[in-house]
């Protein structure tokens, strides 16, 4: 009775994704595969993490008191998404250096809280106390083990550290043992910071400190010594993408030859994930479809700062993708993913 | 007769790269090597500027030793280039001595000057400002533009702190403006950002483009394009990384200076005014990317000779599938002829 109950309760779900993505799907078709969209890049905010931004960065908690996981669900349901991954975002977790354990252990446990509460419709990846390795280590371990994250969610870089720096090797490694997907977020860095008058640090900043994690990560060797930690980059990889002949020729310096670099950059960066948040439309996109396999491409929305529904309308009239392809970045890639 | 018959040989090749065929009569008027590309991104050396920024970074100069005009002019005509407006490169030519600046650039300018009239047709030149001393750049404007008739000036995407929509570039933006003059942009590398990645990732693969993104965008943000609409700007590395940042941008609109009319622009209105050289981006992503937001026309070929052979452009253009014969040859030389009122 309970098993039927919940293939309606799908049924109805996925109609409702099903008329966001323009997708007329056979009864059959929706028994045997609940087609709502997935976005990967979805966040929220645990009201201990909201309390220490207030005092920390009131301008930015202004956004995040008027979120709930009711607000997120609205803006899915608005969407077509069926299912969001929660993960943290800026300014992160480094806003409170003495209570960091605590601000990462608070917030997983409150994810999977909004997620048990709302069946189906979110998972999580798992916030890190980032610099403490070894507190980082006991939270990867209660956020798989325990609290059954899809993944870890970590930072382009921490201060002075970028992903791929030898600091981060035991959380790799570990990572890498289990398999783990791993989502990388963009923070305003260290060097980067309120440069310009009248131009946000989300404008441009975020995009290339996400290009820079990209490279460290590539050149450092890190994606050949870590194959199986599944790697996703925020904002379809920030600018890396356009940079691509600087990188394709950087690949043919003799100094770098210690990465290891069997397939060069470029084979390297098309291992990797990367999302669409902040990026649907058509120059980005055209681009990045050059150089990552479509498989490779996720939906991402970048939720509160964006609605669901933009980036699903940015992603349809863009003019790259077919429906077929569409539906792959929706849903089918983040599937075989994630496994959800 | 045997010398049109060279002209159109070397035309000839110089189209075979370009994807056109000139007419005789326009071969005619073309100096000896004919209408091939113009390469609007092509560094030189001058021998002091070189001995300066030796002694102060020595290992950004080490690509320079030996430079002369003639290795330009090998691979120019290896890569079926026509001509080359020459400009100067980082590190620059402001080592926080003001003097010490003026005379680089001035030694800078009359040795492009020399170039130009010792292999005539084959060079053109951006006039090097002696920034951020404002009173000698004017004076270096007059000196380039008028005294040694050159195309255009050249600055750099930051100086310092300071990105060019800063209120201290008005008085050059204004001369600029009521002169019409081409300026010619390159990055640098950023106080904010210099060494960040180094060893393995240089300044150059990320932080060149994001500082052109910056200089773009701090200009059109505050306003300056609008205010100074005759100034025609040439972003070097087909903008940096702005047009994969689209996205970004568009939502910026609601924050952009309008129009002395009221009407309300977008980022990308602005945006597609003004011209971007292909240099370090003749690949399939990039070139992707700025053909969806920069029409086809403000598209320049640039090579960033000598980080760039002129041939590495050129093939990575024909092959990275973007590109038809017509605009292949419309960014090798149409554009530019277009822009600079001469070939």
């Amino acid at each position: 009775m309970s098993a039927a109950f919940t293939i309606n309760r799908r049924n109805f779900a996925v109609g409702l994704a099903a008329a966001g993505a323009g997708v007329a799907l056979a009864p059959s078709a929706v028994r045997s595969q609940p087609a709502g969209r997935i976005d990967v890049h979805h966040h929220f905010a645990s009201p201990y993490w909201l309390q220490v931004v207030d005092e920390v960065a009131p301008a930015t908690a202004q956004l995040w008191k008027k979120w709930s996981p009711e607000s997120s669900l609205a803006s899915m349901d608005a969407g077509g998404a069926e299912k969001a991954i929660l993960s943290m975002t800026t300014p992160g977790l480094a806003i409170d250096n003495e209570h960091m354990r605590r601000l990462a252990h608070d917030a997983n446990e409150f994810a999977a809280k909004v997620r048990s509460d709302h069946p189906g419709r979110f998972g999580i990846f798992g916030a890190l106390p980032f610099p403490d390795v070894g507190a980082c280590l006991t939270e990867i371990a209660y956020a798989l083990d325990t609290l059954k994250c899809d993944g870890i969610g970590m930072f382009t870089s921490y201060g002075k550290y970028y992903l791929g720096d030898e600091i981060f090797a035991p959380i790799f490694a570990e990572l890498n043992r289990r398999h783990t997907v791993l989502f990388v977020h963009p923070i305003s860095p260290a060097c980067c910071t309120n440069l310009m008058a009248g131009i946000t640090d989300a404008d441009i900043e975020y995009g290339t400190d996400t290009t820079r994690a990209i490279t460290r990560m590539v050149f450092s060797g890190s994606t050949v010594r870590y194959p199986n930690m599944r790697v996703i980059w925020s904002h379809g990889g920030g600018t890396m993408p356009f940079l691509e002949w600087r990188f394709m020729r950087e690949s043919r310096n003799p100094a770098w030859k210690d990465a290891h670099l069997p397939d060069a950059f470029i084979g390297e960066a098309r291992k990797m994930y990367y999302d669409t948040a902040q990026v649907a439309i058509a120059a980005p996109m055209a681009a990045l479809t050059k150089m990552i396999p479509l498989s490779h491409i996720l939906f991402g929305s970048d939720y509160p700062y964006l609605s669901v529904k933009e980036n699903v309308d940015g992603l349809a009239t863009c003019g790259v993708f077919t429906p077929d392809q569409l539906a792959a970045i929706d849903r089918t890639n983040t599937v075989a993913l994630l496994g959800a | 007769m045997r010398k049109i018959d060279r002209r159109i040989f070397l035309g000839g090749l110089a189209a075979a790269g370009a994807g056109m065929v000139a007419g005789s009569n326009v071969v005619l008027a073309q100096p000896a090597s004919g209408a091939g590309s113009i390469d609007v991104h092509h560094h030189f050396a001058s021998p002091y500027w070189m001995r300066t920024a030796d002694g102060i970074s020595p290992s950004t100069m080490g690509i320079w030793h030996p430079w002369t005009p003639q290795k330009s002019i090998a691979v120019m005509d290896e890569g079926g280039c026509q001509k080359a407006i020459v400009s100067v490169t980082t590190p620059g030519i402001s080592f926080g001595d003001n003097a010490q600046t003026a005379r680089l650039a001035r030694d800078s300018n009359d040795y492009a000057a020399k170039m130009r009239s010792d292999y005539p047709g084959r060079f053109g030149f951006f006039t090097a400002l002696p920034l951020p001393d404002i009173d000698a750049t004017l004076k270096e404007i007059a000196y380039g533009l008028d005294t040694l008739k050159a195309d255009g000036v050249g600055m750099f995407t930051s100086y310092g702190k300071y990105y060019l929509g800063d209120p201290i570039f008005d008085p050059i933006f204004d001369e600029l403006n009521r002169r019409k003059a081409i300026l010619f942009v390159h990055p640098t590398s950023a106080q904010c950002c210099a060494g960040l990645l180094q060893p393995q990732i240089t300044d150059a693969d990320i932080e060149y483009g994001t500082d052109t993104t910056r200089a773009i965008a701090h200009l059109i943000m505050s306003g300056k394009t609008i205010a100074y609409p005759n100034v025609r700007i040439i972003w070097s590395h087909a903008g940096g990384t702005m047009p994969y940042l689209q996205w970004r941008f568009m939502r910026e609109t609601r924050n952009m200076p309008k129009y002395p009319d009221g009407r309300q622009p977008t980022f990308e209105d602005e945006a597609r005014k003004m011209w971007y050289d292909t240099a370090q981006a003749a690949v399939a992503a990039p070139m992707s990317a700025i053909t969806k937001m920069i029409p086809m026309s403000n598209l320049l070929f640039g090579t960033d000779y000598p980080y760039n052979t002129v041939k590495d452009i050129r093939d990575g253009l024909a092959n990275c599938g973007v590109f038809n014969a017509d605009q292949l040859a419309q960014i090798g030389r149409g554009n530019a002829v277009a822009l600079f009122g001469h070939g």
